[in-house]
């Protein structure tokens, strides 16, 4: 069970850059990170934690943070549809919604804590 | 176990000097729920406030809202767990100041929404347009981590709530509900010949804004687990989270939780009522795999016929309602799922951010995207910068006479997953 714990943190977040080692940054948006997520997806790593929110107010968030690992198995179906269908969820309604900019800093922390519980699931749940 | 509900109908709230309910009009001594409330040395001040309803008046950004009651027999005053010592709630009598709540504001982030109109096309949307509102505002001493901020306003609304609730001790009833049930055997042997039919009630539990309490127990940490109905009803179940407005389940909401008492009233009509298994909206698709596994193997090991399922939130739990309504319908047992949708402006696309073709008897407790227009109000309660959240969605939300556009997720309870709101379904 050694290398079970690791984990990538795919994230815009600067906090989360600044607060862990395993990120992989990308300087963009939310939605550019879903794709990060996706294409990481499709060359067979696992997805973690689930892509969108649980609540619309989420989904105007400047900030995205989702946890990831390489997996040996290939590509799961599971982890494939997830992120896919995240991506058109998210686009659906960002079409008629701005990014809350304003709250950027607000977003940031809260995306934070948000990962921070993700983590410690993700402790409890995966050994 | 045996809960009497009784509830003595409240007309009206004055601030004044002592605490009582008199012809209905309910008195809260405003100096003393401060100074008991900053107790807690988290709390810099508390500023409380009277809504009615046909006020003109603006409630925002709302964390919380709670029935303040009293337990004048039996064990378990208050919140076992959370602000009181443990014990098995359940049993008993409780007096109910049915038509007020207790409403907390605390702006923990700045894109908090949670609006509570208390007139007009606004009081059409919430349920809680219609209690008489004690609004009690937490300001917290500075320098507070924001899930310190969190408890702490939170703790406060409890507080007050059974603070308030006290003053109904003495006071005879206006009515008197009684919710009595079995154990499962003996019910079964009251009734064989009746469906059994068990209530799986999600909680979002996935961190800071974004939390549930069962007797004080974070839900991010349990496996999914059966509760008497009473226990609920007894306020076994507390929110912990404020993001999600239109579709947040207020502790108020669980006091009152409108599925538990529709059920209640078919049990041994035209069902048998398992119990609620309260099962928690983890954020990992392992741990979402787990609870929704093993909320069905609960419903299989009752012995259920069929399972009502309610959500909380939008997005990743729509993954969770979906694969215990799979796993559900695969096992032969009959799924009704309760949830909200957001399907557009015009009502139009995809409602869930997940499908599944298991999924085919489905109540809809309203559209989370639908704009309404709200006009300016005479006085806002809590934090008029937040009103600045809510008119930031898109171009042209805030027109010129200060009216401004929102969706209804931003309304509290607008939406309401558990049924407990104003919406109602049209067949066509």
């Amino acid at each position: 069970m050694k290398n079970n714990m690791s984990y990538q943190i795919v994230t815009n977040n600067p906090n989360v850059k600044k607060d862990y080692k395993e990120v992989i940054f990308v300087e963009g948006s939310f939605e550019d990170v879903l794709f990060k997520v996706r294409d990481l997806v499709h060359t067979g790593f696992e997805l973690i934690n689930h892509p969108l929110g649980a609540s619309l107010r989420m989904f105007f968030s400047p900030y995205r943070s989702i946890i990831v690992r390489e997996n040996i198995d290939k590509t799961n179906n599971i982890y494939a549809e997830t992120i896919e269908n995240s991506i058109v969820n998210y686009q659906k309604h960002m079409s008629v919604r701005n990014v809350d900019v304003v709250n950027g800093e607000d977003y940031a922390l809260i995306d934070a804590e948000l990962l921070k519980s993700a983590l410690d699931e993700y402790e409890r749940v995966y050994n | 176990m045996k809960l009497e509900l009784r509830r003595i109908h409240i007309k009206d709230i004055q601030l004044g000097n002592e605490t009582t309910v008199k012809n209905g009009v309910l008195t809260v001594n405003k100096e003393e729920l401060i100074s008991k409330l900053k107790e807690d040395e988290r709390i810099k001040d508390v500023k409380l406030d009277v809504a009615r309803p046909g006020e003109k008046v603006r409630i925002i950004p709302v964390k919380d809202v709670i029935e303040p009651r009293v337990k004048i027999e039996g064990e378990g005053n208050g919140f076992p767990g959370v602000s009181t010592k443990m014990a098995q709630l359940g049993d008993g009598k409780v007096n109910v100041l049915y038509g007020a709540a207790i409403v907390t504001v605390g702006d923990i982030v700045g894109f908090q929404e949670g609006v509570v109109d208390m007139w007009g096309e606004g009081a059409k949307w919430t349920p809680f347009s219609q209690t008489f509102n004690l609004v009690v505002d937490i300001i917290p001493v500075e320098g507070l981590a924001p899930h310190v901020h969190e408890t702490t306003v939170r703790l406060a609304g409890l507080k007050a709530a059974e603070f308030v609730g006290e003053a109904g001790r003495s006071v005879e009833p206006d009515e008197v509900l009684v919710y009595e049930m079995g154990s499962h055997a003996e019910e079964s042997k009251k009734y064989p010949d009746l469906p059994k039919v068990a209530y799986v009630e999600m909680l979002i539990s996935q961190g800071l804004l974004h939390d549930g309490y069962i007797y004080g127990v974070n839900s991010q940490l349990i496996l999914p687990t059966l509760l008497h109905p009473n226990e609920e009803l007894d306020g076994a179940v507390i929110s912990g989270n404020c993001v999600a407005a239109c579709d947040k389940i207020t502790t108020y909401q669980h006091q009152n939780n409108s599925a538990i008492l529709d059920l209640y009233a078919e049990h041994g009509k035209t069902i048998n009522f398992l119990g609620v298994i309260l099962t928690p909206e983890l954020t990992t698709l392992e741990g979402k795999f787990r609870t929704c596994d093993y909320t069905a193997k609960l419903c299989k090991s009752l012995g259920a016929d069929g399972v009502i399922i309610s959500e909380e939130g939008y997005g990743n739990p729509d993954s969770d309602l979906l694969m215990i309504c799979k796993r559900l319908e695969d096992s032969g047992i009959k799924t009704v799922l309760i949830t909200d949708e957001c399907s557009g402006w015009d009502g139009m696309s995809q409602p869930l951010a997940d499908t599944a073709k298991e999924a085919i008897a489905v109540v809809s407790t309203g559209n989370v995207s639908h704009v309404v227009t709200l006009p300016p109000a005479d006085r806002v309660i809590g934090n008029d910068k937040a009103i600045a959240t809510l008119a930031g969605g898109w171009e042209g939300c805030l027109e010129e006479d200060g009216s401004l556009k929102c969706e209804l997720n931003a309304v509290i309870g607008a939406t309401s997953e558990i049924g407990y709101h104003n919406c109602t379904v049209k067949l066509y």
